[in-house]
């Protein structure tokens, strides 16, 4: 719709324009680059290069073989030299819960905090699972974003390939491995008699994990590059990966924070701004409907998965020469 | 005319001395890497203005001592290396043989990484497969090793599986980065083949090495590099010429300044027992 070559064309409409070339990839935004006139132009001292994220999207898009190369080497990797290879995708998460459900199902009884009540299909098990298994994508990920780009800094420094592809292929490489858990999950579900909803799995499943697609990619973005510059980063990532986990709703039902007067107002905003609770909240809304965000959690777990990844982003980029000198 | 194949223009890059750690963070992201982190001039430039044309067809040699910037120079022709000033165009395919080790994964073994890195560097899986056994036959794998992880394998062998796999790439240009050094006579001299047959398709080649025998044998033209700057750029003999009386001349104003210490140091011991 934007790209007519007429300078009569609103700014915003080839704003927007520019925008949605940019998501769906494409030279589109190439051509609306030379279409806006220039005082529209958002980024006034950038060189046309360094606003062409179209160019490069699509240059990762052309690069697509590349990433599904790295991830299947690291699968190979991963179960080449392990007796039980592929089990440990389900043993480690049903490790996890059982953990958690020892601690927080029997030892704090959370059972009565389950969205839906108390005999909600699948119970606070099936609660904890279905909450466990996409945030291990996610944490997975973020523990392994700092070493993104360092690890294949002799890859890097030798073949010019657009270097974003890296931090895609760890976050698409979790994606896969979350993908491998969904096997436990549906046992569970079966066996616990778990319901969904059409709207459970035609709206919230895809919407969560979009939203936690972008939002990982922007963090692995912003933390692969910023990590190669100040190596702090792998610490705090640690931290980060604890205070996340029950900051967002995952073992915990967000109902048990929001709805208690333990806590202030402003510790509940907070709490709600956090991008990740509303994303789990929605893989939870997969099995229970009770649990479905609400208009102000969706915005800010979809907004801030925006902005984390226009930030990660542009980090990456602006890092992008320091970054190659420093591997 | 055609248009040239590498196109620099004013290249230059530098590097901040104290390596940048000093910024705070807050710096870091507000200015990104456009505002200068050490104004007081704690950088140099390894490479400065420089600016030539590559033909298709053409191979050419750089010369110049350790540390002015080769090696540099031909990563910023391959695109891994961002300038910071001016710019460089590279028209076609480029095949970097540069670190033949790169993407080599230890877990895995050596046809998965043939395939893995071939397929890097944009091998597709029916090129992979035709041309296996010649990749293998060139590397000179034993029988038997190419299905066992690469870390049992010795340096020269993964340095030769490199090798063997890059010169398949039929990209029309070529960077070498003293490759050619590696490995046995006998490698040496299919390496050598390997090159001559690769350039006869018309394709371009780079070539940074200090070996005058490899550089007159393949090179035509020459790039002579000194102190970061382009000082020649010229026939390969005259760049060679060049870089040879400059490394004389060094040699002899050091033996001078040696000889000039001593005088000194004899003529101050003669004060003292005078």
């Amino acid at each position: 719709m934007g790209h007519r070559p007429s300078s009569a064309v609103p700014s915003a409409a080839i704003d927007r324009a520019q925008f949605g070339a940019a998501v769906f990839g494409g030279r589109l935004v190439r051509i609306a680059w030379y279409v806006t006139p220039a005082r529209s132009r958002k980024f006034q001292n950038c060189t046309p290069e360094e606003v062409a994220v179209a160019s490069r999207a699509l240059a990762v898009w052309q690069n697509r073989k590349v990433v599904s190369l790295l991830v299947r080497r690291d699968l190979k990797v991963k179960y080449q030299k392990s007796i039980l290879g592929y089990a440990w995708s389900m043993l480690e998460p049903l490790a996890m819960a059982g953990v958690y459900f020892f601690v927080f199902g029997l030892i704090f009884n959370t059972n009565r905090g389950v969205p839906g009540g108390d005999d909600a299909p699948g119970g606070y098990v099936l609660f904890l699972i279905s909450g466990l298994l996409p945030w291990l994508w996610f944490s997975v990920a973020l523990n392994e974003a700092p070493k993104a780009l360092i690890s294949h800094a002799k890859l890097i420094t030798t073949m010019k390939v657009p270097r974003e592809i890296f931090p895609f292929a760890v976050v698409s490489g979790k994606f896969v491995d979350y993908l491998f858990t969904w096997p436990v999950l549906l046992v569970f579900v079966f066996s616990l008699g778990g319901r969904t909803s059409v709207q459970g799995l035609l709206v919230w499943l895809p919407l969560a994990i979009i939203v936690q697609f972008a939002f990982s990619l922007g963090i692995t973005l912003l933390l692969s590059s910023v990590n190669v510059l100040v190596r702090d980063v792998e610490r705090v990532v640690r931290i980060l990966n604890r205070v996340l986990f029950y900051a967002s709703a995952i073992i915990i039902p967000s109902a048990m924070v929001l709805e208690s007067d333990t806590f202030p107002t402003w510790f509940k905003t907070l709490y709600e701004l956090n991008p990740l609770l509303g994303i789990f909240k929605m893989h939870h809304a997969v099995w229970y409907p009770a649990d479905a965000p609400d208009a102000f959690i969706l915005s800010t777990s979809v907004g801030g998965a925006i902005i984390t990844l226009i930030i990660g982003y542009v980090t990456f980029r602006r890092l992008e020469t320091s970054v190659l000198k420093e591997l | 005319m055609a248009e040239p194949v590498i196109e620099a223009k004013g290249l230059g890059i530098k590097f901040a001395m104290n390596r940048r750690r000093k910024r705070s963070l807050r710096e870091m992201f507000i200015h990104g890497t456009k505002r200068d982190p050490n104004p007081q001039g704690a950088e140099f430039w390894p490479l400065r203005d420089i600016s030539f044309e590559v033909e298709q067809g053409e191979c050419v040699g750089i010369v110049g001592k350790n540390g002015t910037g080769k090696s540099t120079l031909l990563k910023m022709i391959a695109g891994v290396l961002i300038p910071d000033e001016g710019s460089v165009e590279v028209r076609g395919k480029v095949a970097p043989l540069l670190e033949l080790r790169a993407g080599f994964n230890d877990q895995l073994t050596g046809r998965e990484n043939v395939h893995l890195v071939g397929s890097l560097h944009g091998m597709s899986a029916k090129m992979l497969e035709e041309r296996f056994d010649d990749i293998i036959e060139f590397a000179n794998i034993r029988d038997g090793y190419i299905d066992m992880p690469v870390r049992h394998y010795s340096s020269g062998m993964k340095v030769r599986l490199g090798f063997a796999l890059i010169s398949q790439l039929e990209h029309p240009i070529m960077l070498v980065d003293e490759v050619l050094a590696v490995g046995d006579k006998a490698f040496k001299r299919k390496c050598y083949d390997a090159i001559t047959k690769m350039l006869q398709n018309n394709r371009t080649m780079v070539l940074v090495s200090h070996s005058e025998a490899d550089l007159k044998r393949f090179c035509t033209r020459g790039l002579y590099v000194k102190d970061g700057r382009l000082a020649l750029d010229t026939d390969i003999q005259s760049a060679l010429d060049a870089y040879n009386a400059d490394v004389k001349a060094e040699q002899e104003e050091k033996k001078r300044a040696e000889a000039e210490k001593k005088r000194k140091k004899s003529g101050e011991g003669d004060d003292k027992a005078a």
